[in-house]
């Protein structure tokens, strides 16, 4: 995954780069430094050091393949811990989906509410309780204390 | 005298009741935020920095700046009560805190460690009282080259920091830098990576990374690590204990080692880079190495509690001084305040104090009545925080994701930022995971413009020439000291981590 993950931030440097010297020049016609300038040393930087890193981690994971040759499969715990780090993301990720939907009050009761029922499973009365207070409490600190407005429903449920 | 009229003035702006409201609603939070394992000072000021918007800028940056020295109060608790340091700033005080606790005398740690953050904090204001003017006084006369010099340093001396993984700090920090060039050129109009999209053409906004980077992807990480799956199991009931004050002679013998640790952690917190953890650290490494009996250090020594936790505060304020009069900041937190500055339309450096005197000295005088509501809370409010303790991750994570996405919806209310916010979130736990530095990133997003626009400058001013940069003395010497830190900031970290590796393996 590290590799994965240093490969995404290659690949977006060499993006970033690219743009910095195809669509933004170096200099201005007035001989200034143009809107390329920075880019282009900032792209060429991260290219550079991503690669040095990436090359740290092949010569990494291929001295951890030897040693796990050696020592045999590797955790089954870490799968579990991917999984609770990934449940999490994925409710995060549908409340930003629900929130244009429904609004901000009743997208926060619907995702705390299942958001609750996975994580703290077994504690229905408890996971309502705060399905419901918890957006209320919210509410009242955006849009009432603050007067910020909180996200408007695409389909509103409810009069405020 | 104009130092004490100038802080008269403060005082006078700080102490009323609003004001006085939201200090003592930001020394609160700030503390609730340091008791929270996982979440340190840089990710409650980027959670809460939306709700200060609409407020009126005076109030707005003492409560941020409470926020900011009350999480390093808050921190200790748990460090005390659990063994779990809240952040990475008060590890140093499980060292000798918990085997306090453990031995019946979790009370007077939990006073003493409130004692000795006040007067950490509060030699730290004194300091910043002192020196922030002569700061400012020297600073007038730097000109672009030696802001750019000068978020060099900032940069480099935090990357410095980052020890092993300093390659992964430098990628960190050069797409901090990437995506501060997002948006219109200002010298030329020409837009940069806007992709036709209105909503880029402004650049991308400092809050919703920030917030995704500290908030959401520390709270994935804490899903990662399993602490979701823990309970509040060992955590010490010191309401048991027949004594809860401290003695005398815990006052008497610790009085110096308070001094020593808040000075050291001063003079370690101006140096950008450095920050608490390594101020506390050295702290400890120093009272043991000056202790006529150091072999009590890591069982329950008093001075072992009130050292590391006199210079984290200490640090927390001296980390003030170059960004109210310079407008560095040297860590994430203080990166996190600058961008709430610059968020009210201010600008801290060197014309900073003296174009808002009332603003800057008003930060400042709240500074001491924060540290006295500081103690007062730290000691009366524990059961409160012994409650939030009990409260477990599997509640506190689903209540962060929606303060975080909230928090970043109303600052202009837009659905594009809160995505930003979810994607920098998912970046900052795999930044976390593999050993890359979110708060790099933070810092490059926050210098990044103002890096650029003065090299530009520069070089528009020299006609190319990089020269300029030996031409002015000022240049000259920010370039020594750069130099100097970046040969001390390494010994100082190994120090530190040597005393928390010893410890640990005694412990």
């Amino acid at each position: 995954m590290r590799i994965a993950f240093l490969l995404t931030v290659l690949g977006g440097a060499i993006f970033y780069t690219y743009i910095a010297f195809t669509d933004l020049g170096f200099m201005t016609r007035t001989g200034r430094l143009g809107p390329g300038f920075f880019p282009r040393v900032v792209g060429l930087g991260i290219v550079v050091f991503t690669l040095w890193a990436l090359f740290d981690a092949l010569r990494d994971a291929r001295l951890s393949a030897q040693g796990a040759a050696v020592t045999g499969p590797g955790d089954a715990h870490s799968t579990g811990r991917w999984r609770d780090a990934a449940t999490l993301m994925g409710l995060a990720v549908g409340y930003g989906i629900l929130l244009p939907i429904f609004g901000g009050f009743v997208a926060t009761v619907i995702y705390m509410l299942i958001a609750l029922s996975i994580i703290n499973s077994g504690k229905h009365l408890l996971n309502v309780i705060l399905a419901i207070v918890i957006p209320a409490g919210v509410y009242l600190l955006f849009d009432r204390i603050l007067n910020a407005s909180m996200p408007p429903a695409m389909f509103d449920i409810i009069p405020f | 005298m104009d130092l004490f009229a100038n802080l008269l003035m403060g005082l006078e702006l700080a102490i009323n009741p609003i004001n006085i409201a939201y200090l003592l609603v930001g020394s609160m939070v700030g503390m609730i935020v340091g008791v929270i394992p996982g979440f340190g000072p840089s990710a409650g000021l980027a959670i809460l920095l939306p709700i200060t918007i609409g407020m009126d800028p005076v109030g707005a940056t003492m409560m941020l700046a409470a926020i900011y020295y009350g999480s390093m109060y808050g921190g200790t608790i748990t460090s005390i009560l659990l063994n779990t340091p809240g952040e990475s700033a008060t590890v140093a005080s499980t060292f000798d805190g918990y085997p306090m606790a453990k031995a019946g005398r979790a009370g007077p740690a939990l006073v003493m460690q409130a004692v000795a953050s006040f007067v950490g904090g509060t030699v730290g204001v004194i300091m910043i009282t002192l020196l922030a003017p002569a700061f400012a006084q020297v600073s007038r006369s730097f000109g672009p080259p030696e802001y750019f010099l000068l978020a060099a340093m900032g940069m480099l001396t935090l990357v410095v920091m980052i020890g092993n993984h300093w390659k992964l700090g430098v990628i960190s920090a050069l797409i901090g830098f990437a995506l501060g060039t997002v948006g219109v050129d200002l010298e030329t109009g020409q837009g940069r990576y806007t992709f036709g999209s209105p909503d880029l053409i402004g650049g991308i906004y400092f809050i919703p990374i920030a917030i995704g980077l500290f908030g959401l992807g520390e709270l994935f990480y804490a899903f990662y690590s399993g602490m979701h799956k823990s309970e509040s199991g060992g955590l010490i009931d010191y309401s048991k204990e027949k004594e809860f004050w401290p003695n005398r002679n815990d006052f008497l013998s610790t009085r110096w080692t308070m001094v020593r640790g808040s000075i050291l952690g001063f003079v370690v917190g101006v140096m950008p880079g450095a920050g608490a953890t390594i101020a506390s650290l050295m702290a400890y490494s120093t009272e043991r190495s000056l202790s006529k009996t150091p072999e009590n250090f890591g069982k329950g020594e008093m001075a072992g509690l009130v050292a590391p936790e006199s210079a984290n505060n200490a640090a927390s304020s001296g980390a003030m001084i170059p960004l109210l009069t310079l407008g560095i900041p040297g860590s994430a937190s203080t990166a996190v305040l600058l961008a709430a500055f610059i968020m009210w339309g201010l600008r801290p450096g060197p014309l900073f104090m003296g174009q808002n005197p009332e603003l800057a000295w008003g930060l400042i005088a709240s500074m001491y009545l924060g540290n006295v509501a500081l103690l007062a809370i730290s000691i009366f409010a524990i059961p409160l925080f012994v409650q939030i303790i009990k409260v477990p991750y599997r509640i506190l994570g689903p209540v962060i994701v929606v303060i975080c996405t909230l928090g970043t919806f109303v600052v202009h209310a837009s659905f594009v930022e809160v995505g930003l916010m979810f994607a920098a979130g998912i970046a900052g736990f795999f930044m976390r995971l593999y050993g890359f530095s979110p708060a790099a990133l933070v810092l490059a997003l926050v210098l990044g413009p103002l890096a650029e626009q003065a090299l530009r400058q520069t070089l528009t001013i020299s006609r190319g020439s990089f020269g300029i940069f030996l031409d002015r003395p000022a240049s000259v010497w920010i370039m020594v000291v750069t130099a100097a830190l970046l040969l001390i900031l390494p010994i100082m970290g190994k120090i530190g981590s040597r005393a928390g590796k010893a410890e640990r393996a005694g412990g």
